[in-house]
């Protein structure tokens, strides 16, 4: 659930269904791949049940994505400012000569300097960087109502990931645009967003509004996941906690919590009942028996 | 162009010139290497008569000699005379049958192109349907069959099979001169280099199809056409180019069996003749023309390659 112009997050660490997530919004799961059952609802309707033509007319129109590897997502044989521009042409929002006028301004808000100049090079002739920077405006050119960013920095280095994102935000900020933020960098989070999603082996384990979530995580496996970032006011002798194992196998998952064969909190009820998803606080939901308010009052950690 | 085009061209160029004059060479040697002479299956045993014929056209001079000779001529155009039908100058005849093969081998190489391309592109596309394993399937069986192969099944199809089942009003004409004797022999030369494009053009299709720009222009929401067309198939095109260098010369070596096949009266037949005949000018001639031929079709790919990646530079 976004909202309009809101930014929300979504994380998790690798391989807990994110991407697959916000690929199945545009209904882009490579093969063999399906949706099995389930909604996913934009303004009123389900895009599970769209026909071809409103597909691709939904696709980079009403909502669209940006990748998570720069350097493989733009055609390389194609010049950056016709990739853009074939975007808008697509929808016909646009005829051929707006669009055409279109895409030095689209390149000039997402700050690529001399971008006359830079809209006839091709690809290979941008960094890293600058070709997100590409993918971004060629994601808003037909300013759409979403705009789902799947990792968009981690294929960056550290000083292109804050301006990329500091980018997002102003975009987000002038346009309207709602983004939707999939990453594994909570820090990303925090900066950008004022939502966030925890999913855990496919599912929503904690919802709420970003600093509710940073100052009182209900759910065990956000909990741990906030503890296992290093602090700058942490001491030398100070263990950096770590979620022991790895995330479920999903062609055969663990009865009860998917959680529950790594949690330290778990209690007898974990491994034979899933929890629903159920409110916890203001906003904020979150899918466990326990509850760290509970948790971290007396209860003896099992490990 | 660029100028660095310019001299890549002309590098290439002198490259092609040097082994023109390489093959020219070998085959000067090889050729009298073969035991008998030109005049040999004529009636004229008279020994003086040999020596003498020998010596009108320079053939008694140590090799060197002759091949220098050979070359002067050529550089002045002049490929020398036939040994065999006197008083014909190669030159013209070897460029008239030249034109003739030409159009064989061009329209073979349209048939080999759009058959293995299209169906490479429809086969990727609609990959593990029905359409997909038949095609692979035709394409195992065209590429492991010889052109002579395909050219007798053809020829007993459209000639005596057609004209049996039309009861004489349809069948084919072996020959020469009419178009209509133009699309057998075309596909009997193509049809092995087709199954040779679908296959590459298949696989290359599959590749690039799951890159991820391809899934970039569908989340643009861009027609299905457009993404398999100007996404995929442009990237997918730089393999199945490269392999078009090769094709090129595999259609004009298989051109010298599909014309003596067929009776087309082109480079290859001569060839094939005048190996027979000892014609040792029309030989080394037409070997010659033929290296430079596949030289020239390989610059030509080279020079395609820049067109379609922008990446490439010379």
């Amino acid at each position: 659930m976004v909202n309009k112009g809101e930014t929300l997050g979504i994380v998790g660490e690798s391989g807990c269904g994110k991407s697959v997530t916000a690929l199945s919004v545009l209904r882009l799961i490579p093969e063999p791949g399906r949706i099995v059952s389930g909604h996913i609802w934009f303004k009123d309707r389900d895009v599970a049940s769209y026909s071809r033509e409103e597909l691709r007319e939904y696709r980079g129109n009403d909502v669209s994505m940006i990748f998570q590897d720069p350097m493989t997502s733009l055609n390389p044989v194609l010049r950056v400012g016709f990739q853009i521009k074939e975007a808008m042409v697509a929808h016909e929002r646009f005829d051929n000569k707006t669009a055409d006028e279109r895409v030095v301004p689209m390149l000039q808000k997402v700050r690529i300097s001399d971008p006359k100049e830079r809209a006839k090079n091709y690809p290979h002739q941008f960094s890293g960087g600058m070709r997100q920077r590409a993918m971004i405006a060629m994601g808003l050119s037909n300013e759409p109502d979403l705009l789902i960013a799947d990792e968009p920095t981690t294929a960056l280095d550290v000083t292109v990931q804050a301006q990329i994102i500091e980018l997002l935000r102003d975009l987000n900020r002038d346009m309207g645009t709602a983004v939707v933020l999939i990453t594994h960098n909570l820090a990303v989070v925090a900066s950008l967003c004022t939502r966030v999603i925890v999913m855990y082996a496919g599912r929503i384990v904690e919802s709420g509004p970003t600093r509710q979530i940073f100052n009182s995580p209900q759910h065990p496996y956000t909990w741990s996941l906030l503890q296992s970032i290093p602090r700058i006011d942490s001491t030398q002798h100070d263990k950096l906690l770590t979620i022991a194992g790895l995330p479920p196998d999903l062609s055969n998952p663990p009865p009860g919590c998917l959680f529950h064969p790594r949690c330290r909190f778990r209690v007898d009820r974990c491994s034979k009942e899933e929890p629903p998803l159920e409110e916890v606080g203001p906003e904020q939901a979150a899918r466990c028996w326990v509850l760290m308010k509970n948790a971290l009052a007396g209860a003896e950690p099992v490990r | 162009m660029t100028r660095g085009t310019l001299i890549y061209i002309g590098q290439r160029l002198l490259l092609i010139t040097l082994t023109a004059l390489i093959v020219s060479s070998v085959v000067f040697i090889g050729v009298h290497q073969l035991p008998g002479n030109a005049f040999l299956t004529e009636r004229r045993t008279n020994a003086a008569a040999q020596a003498a014929l020998l010596h009108h056209y320079g053939l008694d001079l140590p090799w060197p000699v002759q091949y220098v000779n050979w070359l002067t001529g050529v550089l002045h155009g002049d490929l020398g005379e036939s040994l065999v039908n006197r008083g014909v100058r190669i030159t013209p005849l070897v460029l008239r049958e030249a034109a003739t093969s030409a159009t064989l081998g061009f329209w073979a190489m349209v048939f080999t192109v759009t058959l293995g391309m299209s169906l490479g592109i429809v086969a990727a596309v609609k990959q593990n349907t029905l359409l997909d394993y038949v095609a692979s399937f035709c394409a195992v069986i065209g590429y492991s069959m010889p052109s002579f192969v395909t050219a007798t099944f053809l020829v007993l199809l459209t000639v005596t099979g057609f004209y049996a089942w039309t009861g004489g009003t349809i069948y084919e004409n072996i020959g020469w001169g009419k178009p209509e004797q133009i699309p057998v022999p075309a596909i009997s030369l193509g049809l092995l280099p087709s199954a040779i494009i679908f296959r590459l053009t298949r696989a290359s299709m599959l590749e690039v199809i799951r890159q991820d720009y391809v899934r970039t222009a569908w989340a643009k929401g861009l027609r299905s056409r457009i993404v398999v067309i100007r996404h995929a198939l442009r990237n997918a095109l730089i393999p199945v180019v490269t392999i078009l260098g090769p094709i090129t010369t595999s259609v004009i070596t298989g051109s010298i069996v599909i014309e003596y096949i067929f009776g087309i009266p082109g480079l290859g037949k001569e060839f094939i003749n005048s190996i027979a005949n000892r014609d040792y000018n029309i030989v080394i001639g037409v070997f010659t023309f033929y290296a430079i031929l596949v030289g020239l079709a390989n610059l030509l790919v080279d020079l395609v390659y820049p067109m379609i990646d922008p990446r490439i530079r010379y």
